[in-house]
């Protein structure tokens, strides 16, 4: 094109942009009109609470989800993407939080697998060219890897690295600058990985524009130039993290009106710290948490936090009997507590919440009936023999007494919304009368920030009745706004323990001290 | 093309779900039924004899040894696996009733159910605690079965020379009903009420969609499976007993044909192959279509060599209408 004189005046358009993108699912609106511009060379940051629409937003980026209305373009240019390929060709490459790797190929097969090129001629791979490709990949970040390891011989931080020298090898396609979007990468890393991939950051925005996703305030702060705010779908506020305090951006994630009392605190009773605990766990001991002792009294929140490896999980199933324990032993209520596997104790008062809802808390095909009284079959039979009126009464008074949306008993519960689903799981433990004791693994994961407020107060409303929580929460700010007391796991340890009493909560801060 | 605003988005809330199942669900649920309705009046179109009651009868008595072998295995089938083995233990059941019958006498049959039973359960057993696919459980069962007949039956059809205590299960009752399609819904009925009476409906049913789930629920998921593995047995052995009433001989692969045509009677009845989704009663109309299927291809003139085309077609097809694809990531 001639240069016109007002070309060189005008800025070009966005690497990506996004309009008014829609994408509602049943029963929520994961995005509900979201604008937002990625310009050349600029680290951007997307922040938001768990289901604030972040994840659709990404996967529509790469074609893995269809948007219902809006348009996005690249390079000013309006595209529809199908597939991750389509991205790809487009410029655009993502860094998944599970990793998409390869875990017996080698770290160069896995990073030009799928963008061969030359690396293969008439159908056969051509070893050295392949390996040439990928060495060129891993100089561009400055990566040490040896492209000859096996991919599952490398640590976690390792492989990321790999996963962003294949994902670079978009650039082949469109020979423009690339947008690298990067999806919660520090969530498993250990402080020092995390300085590192910064520094990776900051160096792929010499010849690449990065999106990078997190829901810790801290990062998005440190490592981008420009970050938006999700929440609800919409992309709520701009900021310039050189003007921007944590403080402002904390309430724009989580909604001026939410964050007057998210965590329903005024409802929360004390518990007399002389009251003799529910759940005594002495010296327990099982594959990845070491000699854990820990007491959780009747009425009380008791949150675990940990970094990846920490051990947490593996104890909150342990505790359930879902995982083996090799030595020390469990008290519920002075008697022993068997740990021989979930039915014992379901029987003994024990409810779990599985984190991974989709696959191990609910049946999703099942009714919410079904689903409800899946694990106290005894409220609706009569003798062995089942009753359908009982059912139907006991499951009606839960779906109104736990404000359950669903156009009925008989719904399958996978139609249902995230936050709606989690509820009838919850009931599931509630509708026996029997609950001692609730394990809550990442009990809001996924959850809109309305479905994790009325999970909060469901938390609060139990633990007035009397009912110990364990809960292993979503971010350490959940934790400390739930808690009564904050257990810390490192290792498979515990290794302190911090009151959280109402009025004297400590900050995340001085959490993350203790966790590292 | 242009995507017009808003238009094209869905409905958020509540009012997008459906209470209970969808027009296209209770369609498809109701397939099996239409297709013997549609079957019936095809044959009698062809043939006009038949619809005479003899002609029923016969199809009826024809289909309740399948019925019976199929209905068994569909609780496995609803649990999420396959018993492969059920034929050729229905064809070791029918050698060792015909070898028990002299010395036993009317306690033979019982013997020869439960030891059905137990080889299930083995089986399942295998299956559960040393968590191994039931698939290759029961082709590994299949195979030793098979053996296990051959060696006890010298290879050759072992006679019966006094049926009094099985005759019950080649009769007729109230005048012209095959005694056998009396007992093959007897069976079905039986699984049916144990299944829907009690809690063991919800702990199939989960076990079979999500195993992960039923056992964070403290579904005996365990026992489920076990227990669906010898009922799927003791259901070979009564259709051997069947079969040995009717033919008035034990043979070492007397069954063996029956394999897939009960493979198909389930999978035709609408159960889902991949577990969680259907029932007992719709195996026996399964068995029933299957069945007429074969009458129809004899009525038509098609050589019976044709028949296992047809059952691999219809299973293959069958599953195909059935499988919701895109619930399924990965096909194996």
């Amino acid at each position: 094109m001639s240069a016109h004189p007002r070309a060189a005046v005008r800025p070009a358009p966005p690497v990506l942009e996004v309009r008014g993108l829609v994408k509602a699912y049943p029963g929520v609106r994961a995005l509900d009109g979201v604008d937002l511009q990625v310009r050349r060379n600029e680290v951007l940051g997307l922040a938001g609470e768990n289901g604030a629409g972040k994840s659709t937003l990404l996967k529509a980026l790469v074609g893995l989800v269809r948007p219902d209305a809006g348009e996005i373009r690249v390079r000013g240019e309006r595209v529809r993407l199908r597939s991750v390929q389509d991205a790809a060709d487009h410029g655009i490459g993502m860094v998944f939080q599970e990793q998409s790797l390869v875990g017996n190929l080698t770290a160069a097969e896995n990073i030009v697998l799928g963008s061969e090129g030359p690396g293969v001629r008439h159908g056969f791979y051509r070893w050295a060219t392949m390996r040439r490709l990928a060495q060129e990949q891993l100089d561009k970040i400055g990566s040490t890897i040896d492209p000859l390891a096996r991919t599952d011989s490398l640590t976690f931080a390792e492989r990321q690295m790999v996963e962003i020298a294949k994902v670079l090898r978009i650039e082949q396609r469109t020979h423009d600058t690339p947008v690298v979007i990067l999806d919660e990468p520090t969530s498993v890393l250990e402080p020092g990985e995390i300085e590192t991939l910064f520094e990776q950051v900051r160096r792929l925005r010499e010849f690449a524009s990065v999106v990078f996703v997190s829901h810790r305030l801290d990062e998005v702060l440190d490592v981008c130039d420009r970050v938006y705010v999700l929440r609800g779908g919409r992309a709520v506020g701009e900021i310039r993290p050189a003007e921007a305090e944590p403080g402002r951006l904390h309430r724009m994630m989580i909604g001026s009106t939410a964050a007057e009392d998210h965590y329903h605190g005024g409802a929360a009773t004390p518990v007399p710290p002389t009251r003799e605990p529910l759940l005594t766990v002495r010296g327990l001991t099982g594959t990845t948490f070491r000699d854990v002792d820990l007491d959780v009294r009747a009425g009380e929140i008791v949150a675990v936090v940990g970094v990846h490896g920490s051990g947490r999980e593996e104890l909150c199933r342990a505790l359930f009997g879902a995982v083996a324990t090799s030595a020390g032993e469990v008290l519920l209520d002075g008697r022993k507590l068997a740990l021989t596997g979930p039915r014992a104790a379901c029987a003994a008062g024990v409810g779990y919440v599985p984190a991974e809802r989709k696959i191990e808390g609910m049946v999703g095909p099942m009714s919410v009936a079904d689903n409800m009284t899946l694990a106290k079959q005894g409220v609706r039979c009569a003798g062995p023999v089942v009753v359908p009126r009982r059912q139907a009464a006991v499951v009606d008074r839960w779906i109104s007494r736990l404000s359950i949306r669903t156009p009925g008993r008989r719904t399958a519960i996978g139609r249902l919304s995230g936050g709606n689903q989690q509820k009838v799981v919850l009931a599931r433990w509630l509708v026996g009368g029997d609950v001692r004791l609730l394990l809550l693994d990442h009990p809001t994961r996924g959850l809109d920030v309305g479905a994790r407020s009325e999970v909060y107060r469901l938390m609060r409303e139990l633990a007035g009745n009397g009912v110990a929580t364990l809960l292993l929460a979503d971010s350490l700010e959940e934790a400390i706004g739930m808690a009564d007391r904050v257990v810390v796991m490192s290792d498979g340890r515990v290794t302190t323990e911090v009151p959280c009493p109402a009025g004297g909560k400590p900050s995340p801060l001085d959490l993350v001290k203790e966790m590292v | 093309m242009s995507t017009p605003a808003a238009g094209t988005a869905e409905p958020s809330g509540s009012a997008a779900v459906a209470a209970g199942p969808t027009a296209t669900e209770r369609l498809t649920s109701l397939m099996p039924v239409l297709a013997l309705a549609v079957l019936v009046v095809a044959l009698a179109a062809v043939d006009p004899d038949f619809l005479r009651r003899s002609s029923l009868m016969a199809v009826v008595d024809a289909a309740a040894p399948l019925a019976v072998l199929a209905a068994g295995a569909t609780l496995v089938v609803l649990c999420g696996g396959i018993d492969l083995s059920i034929a050729a233990l229905a064809s070791l059941s029918s050698v060792l009733l015909a070898l028990w019958l002299p010395g036993l006498d009317a306690l033979a049959w019982p013997a020869v159910v439960a030891a059905a039973a137990v080889a299930g359960a083995l089986q399942g057993a295998a299956h559960v605690f040393l968590r191994i696919p039931s698939f290759i459980v029961t082709l590994g069962g299949m195979s030793i079965f098979s053996s296990i007949a051959l060696v006890v039956s010298g290879a050759a059809t072992v006679p019966v020379d006094d049926d009094t205590s099985i005759r019950w299960g080649f009769t007729r009752v109230l005048g012209s009903v095959p005694s056998a399609a009396v007992v093959a819904v007897a069976v079905v009925a039986a699984l049916a009420l144990l299944v829907t009476l009690t809690p063991l409906d919800s702990a199939i049913k989960a076990t079979g969609y999500s195993e992960a789930a039923a056992r964070l629920a403290g579904v005996p998921v365990d026992l489920v499976k076990v227990g669906a593995f010898a009922v799927s047995g003791a259901c070979a052995g009564l259709a051997a007993v069947l079969l040995v009433a009717r033919t008035f001989s034990g043979g070492p692969t007397l069954a063996d044909s029956l394999l897939l045509p009960a493979v198909a009677a389930i999978v035709v009845g609408g159960t889902a192959i991949t577990g969680g989704h259907g029932g007992v009663w719709r195996t026996l109309v399964g068995a029933l279509v299957v069945t007429l299927l074969r009458v129809g291809l004899s009525t038509v003139g098609v050589s019976a060599a044709y028949e296992s085309i047809l059952y691999g077609a219809i299973i293959v097809v069958a599953v195909a209408l059935t499988l919701d694809r895109s619930k399924v990531l990965v096909v194996k």
